[in-house]
């Protein structure tokens, strides 16, 4: 017989990492090789060196490790809750050959607590004294740029368009993978170094980029992220259809409106953020949760993790189907219409690539759609930063120093390379800010 | 922002910017590797031994290692049958000069072992023109291929203050005196050294003992082409048997001179132990081989932490701090007496505290093999915490005082 199945608030907290004990960080620290070259720092794209915090902990040197990470990566906290480390640090580990690899996530939640806990002195505050900076958006790129920045003494301003730092981490990704306290404690961080953060504004027009000139800021970064998302053309008139990023808001900041209790849903998307729709809609209480994806059941993008946790969450996978239509009344969806698809030519996984496969036609009652199909940079970049190039689905294009054709704009995170990681725009972040201080140092 | 804590000393009149200083032996074998430790942020360094290849030519043993593994744990401990340098004593001289010149803030400790009076001269002169701001006495190897060098003379109270008034005559560099552990009690031929001039004693050197045997060939380990012998070991394990001679030398009133002090040093935690015991100046071999120079910023770093928690100035305010918690055993209080306190919340259950309590002490653990719990008969708990050092889950089994005068203990008062 089968084992009973966790409640769904079992589940879900299972999905929240946990927080190393000091015993538990101790043991786990002694199996770690401790190797020449640590190949989990080379592992890491931002640099944060675990193989120097995981002997710092190992010699006992808690506060040390905690300041190597949070010195490296101004999103240490953040880091060590939602990394993909099984594709980076931990894939990289040496004892692999041997056994698991060394639960270097955890190491760094146990670290950076520890740092929080014993009150670790704040990061030094900088002398700005090395001319003006402006950074446009305060997500993980934006706020890894202006730590680096800062360290360099320069005087840096974020100017960020919602009420609060973090960009999709405060908003999108859900709070049962992140605990609310690592963001705030970056952002804590972030705020001791002396960098000034302005709220509720928007970096939208070419005024409003004129006047940084005007106010003597000698460069820009621009870290705006992703905030369009793709919508299906069938689905735009309705009012219950909505964009993963407006669904995933509500869920973490305004539930109430949102209710969801019985209600059935149908998430379109087959990635890591569709799966993180599903999950955090059957957690507000809906009833049925349908998974629909062009790509069948292996070939879906999330990872393993996630498709295990949403079959826990008992969502239902309609893997290799598409949408066809919906039923509607007036302006409001009460169903789609789906039909299953087999692929031209396999390992190609785009629309115009599939085949309708008659006779598995199918219609589901829906009292929302939330569609998790990509999304792309807002058209205000192209605005504001007037003959900035762009490429695809309208990215920004750098060199590999982050200068963009216009010399005294740089760029990185989501906004250059598509949509990436928190871990990846930490390092774009870091990159763009050295280069930053060497195009301003040759100016003088 | 992070401000470091004030972690230099003065032994014997030498000031070091923090206390952590290599050991003599391979891991300050040349110049170059000592620049590497000094770039790593070690306060001084002992220079391996020096002798004079004229009166003995040194040849190591090989292999020359063997290491302790206790279970899964690898180099618990580290046994060695090498001898004092083998490098000619001009190519060592360069090196110290090199030193001094380009780390004149570093401090620089000659070792040196002779074989007759000329030698111990000859040695002390040219380490202090060489520029060496200390001198250590070798009173201690354990496995000196020359009959009259090493622990022996380590062991012989009179040769060890005839051979340390010779140095002080040769030289006028503070003089160190390193004692052999290979001996009941370190006192008197530390009080030897005194009496011979000595200004500081450090110890301990590595301890003889035999680490393994191979059970197919019955030869003990490592294995010099057939032959093995019970030579020097070092490292964590030695540790206890080093911070209780270290004690034994800084709580002596008669001795009363500053302490350098090494065996087992890994950690900060490690080297504050030591500190508290009364020891001023900190020696470190085996952690390096196992770990490298780089541990050094981890044990800065962690002390330094540790001062500032606590505001703490200067270490002068911490060494010795444990020193008068030493008594012997005949002052303990024993109307003190304990039993053990189970939490049960964190009690996993495996049964461990009750197994030991049952065969090593007295059968005061009761397991619920329905529930998977333990719990303590206050009656029969002798207080020895066995249970407590086995448990597997840290702070699970604490205890608490028990009244003396009228639970079992009054038959006993
Ligand atoms: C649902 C979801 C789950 C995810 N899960 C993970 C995960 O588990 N692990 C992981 O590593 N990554 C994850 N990611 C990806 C990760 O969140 C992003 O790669 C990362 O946030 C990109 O950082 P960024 O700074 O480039 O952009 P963003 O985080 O998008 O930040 C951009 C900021 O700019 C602001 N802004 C935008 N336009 C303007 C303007 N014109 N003026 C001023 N401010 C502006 C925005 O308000 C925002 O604050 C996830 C993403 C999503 C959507
Ligand atoms: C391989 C090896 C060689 C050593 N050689 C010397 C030496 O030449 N002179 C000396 O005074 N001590 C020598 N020692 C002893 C160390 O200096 C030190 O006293 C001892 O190892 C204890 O410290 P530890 O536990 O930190 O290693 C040697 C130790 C080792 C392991
Ligand atoms: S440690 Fe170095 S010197 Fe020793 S045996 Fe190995 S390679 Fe040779």
């Amino acid at each position: 017989m089968k084992k009973p199945i966790d409640t769904q608030n079992i589940i879900l907290h299972k999905c929240m990492r946990e927080t190393l004990t000091l015993e538990a960080a101790i043991k786990e620290s002694n199996r770690c090789l401790l190797c020449h070259d640590a190949p989990c720092s080379a592992g890491c794209p931002a640099g944060t060196d675990p193989g120097k915090f995981i002997r710092q902990i190992k010699f006992y040197n808690y506060k040390g490790a905690a300041r190597t990470i949070r010195s490296n990566n101004i999103l240490g906290s953040v880091c060590a809750h939602i990394c993909p480390v099984e594709k980076l640090c931990e894939k990289a580990c040496s004892i692999k050959a041997l056994e698991d690899p060394i639960n270097i996530n955890g190491l760094q939640r146990f670290a950076t607590e520890y740092g929080k806990i014993h009150k670790l002195e704040p990061l030094k505050r900088s002398k700005k004294n090395n001319g003006k900076i402006a950074i446009i958006g305060c997500g993980p790129a934006g706020m890894s740029c202006a730590s680096q920045l800062a360290k360099m003494d320069y005087d840096v301003c974020i100017f960020e368009r919602e009420p609060s730092a973090g960009g999709v981490i405060k908003w999108n990704i859900p709070e049962f993978r992140l605990p609310e306290d690592a963001l705030n404690y970056d952002i804590e961080n972030l705020a001791n170094q002396g960098v000034e953060i302005k709220f509720n504004s928007a970096i939208d027009s070419k005024e409003s980029l004129n006047k940084l000139k005007s106010e003597g800021f000698e460069a820009v970064f621009i870290s705006s992220g992703l905030s369009e998302a793709f919508m299906l053309d069938m689905f735009k008139t309705y009012t219950n259809a909505l964009d993963y990023i407006t669904f995933l808001r509500q869920v973490k900041f305004g539930k109430d409106k949102l209710n969801l209790k019985d209600k059935n849903i149908a998430v379109i998307g087959g990635g890591s953020v569709a799966i993180d729709s599903a999950v955090s809609a059957k957690s507000c209480g809906a009833n049925r949760v349908y998974l629909i994806s062009l790509e069948h059941l292996a070939e879906l993008p999330a990872d393993e993790e996630e498709i295990k946790l949403a079959q826990l969450m008992k969502i239902i996978f309609k893997s290799g189907s598409q949408v066809t239509g919906v039923i509607q009344d007036g302006n409001i969806i009460t169903g789609i219409k789906g039909i299953e698809i087999d692929w031209v030519q396999e390992g190609k996984f785009t629309p115009d690539n599939a085949r309708q496969v008659s006779g598995t036609e199918f219609s589901l009652n829906v009292d929302l759609v939330v569609q998790a199909i990509g999304t792309k940079p807002g058209k205000e970049v192209g605005n504001f930063a007037e003959g900035i190039k762009t490429k695809g689905k309208g990215v920004i294009m750098v060199n590999d120093t982050f200068e963009t054709n216009i010399p005294w704009i740089f760029a990185g995170g989501d906004v250059v390379n598509g949509g990436a990681t928190v871990v990846q725009a930490v390092a774009e972040g870091k990159k763009a800010a050295e280069s930053m201080d060497k195009y301003l140092k040759n100016r003088r | 922002m992070k401000n470091n804590a004030d972690l230099s000393i003065n032994f014997c009149g030498v000031k070091f910017e923090n206390p952590f200083c290599l050991s003599s032996s391979p891991v300050g074998y040349h110049a170059e590797m000592c620049a590497r430790a000094f770039d790593a942020g070690w306060g001084g360094i002992v220079y391996k031994t020096l002798g004079l290849e004229k009166s003995f030519k040194v040849v190591m043993p090989s292999p020359r290692l063997n290491a302790y593994h206790v279970g899964d744990k690898r180099f618990v401990g580290l046994q060695n049958a090498e001898q004092i340098t083998d490098r000619p004593i001009a190519d060592n001289i360069k090196d110290l000069l090199w030193l001094k010149k380009n780390y004149p803030n570093k401090v620089l400790i000659s070792s040196i072992m002779g074989y007759v009076d000329e030698d111990w001269t000859e040695l002390a002169k040219m380490s202090e023109d060489a520029g060496a701001d200390l001198l250590e006495l070798n009173f201690s190897c354990p496995q000196m291929a020359h009959k009259h060098a090493g622990h022996r003379i380590g062991q012989d109270f009179h040769a060890v203050a005839a051979f340390t008034e010779v140095v002080k005559k040769a030289s006028k560099l503070p003089v160190i005196a390193k004692m052999t552990p290979n001996i009941t009690d370190m006192i008197p031929v530390a009080l030897a050294a005194k009496e011979g001039g000595a200004d500081a004693i450090s110890a301990i050197n590595t301890i003889r003992a035999i680490t393994d045997i191979d059970i197919d060939n019955f030869t003990p380990l490592p294995n010099i082409h057939g032959n093995s012998s019970p030579t020097g070991y070092s490292g964590k394990a030695v540790k206890p048997i080093a911070m209780r001679f270290v004690s034994e030398l800084c709580n002596s009133k008669q001795l009363n001179l500053p302490v350098s002090a090494m065996g087992g040093i890994e950690t900060w935690v490690d080297a504050l132990h030591f500190l508290l015991l009364g020891a001023t100046n900190l020696q470190v071999t085996s952690g390096i081989m196992r770990y490298g120079y780089r541990i050094v910023e981890d044990m800065i770093e962690g002390l330094s932490d540790y001062m500032i928690e606590r505001q703490i100035k200067s270490l002068d305010e911490i060494i010795g701090k444990a020193a008068q918690k030493i008594v012997d055993p005949s002052d303990f209080n024993t109307r003190y007496q304990v039993v053990s306190v189970i939490d049960e919340n964190k009690c996993i259950g495996c049964g461990q505290c009750f197994i030991s309590c049952q065969d090593g002490a007295n059968q005061a653990i009761k397991f619920d093999a329905a529930t998977r719990k333990v719990s303590v008969n206050e009656e029969r708990c002798l207080g020895c915490l066995l249970c407590k050092h086995v448990c597997p889950v840290w702070d699970c089994i604490s205890y608490k005082e028990v009244d003396t005068s009228y639970t079992k203990h009054a038959a006993i008062f």
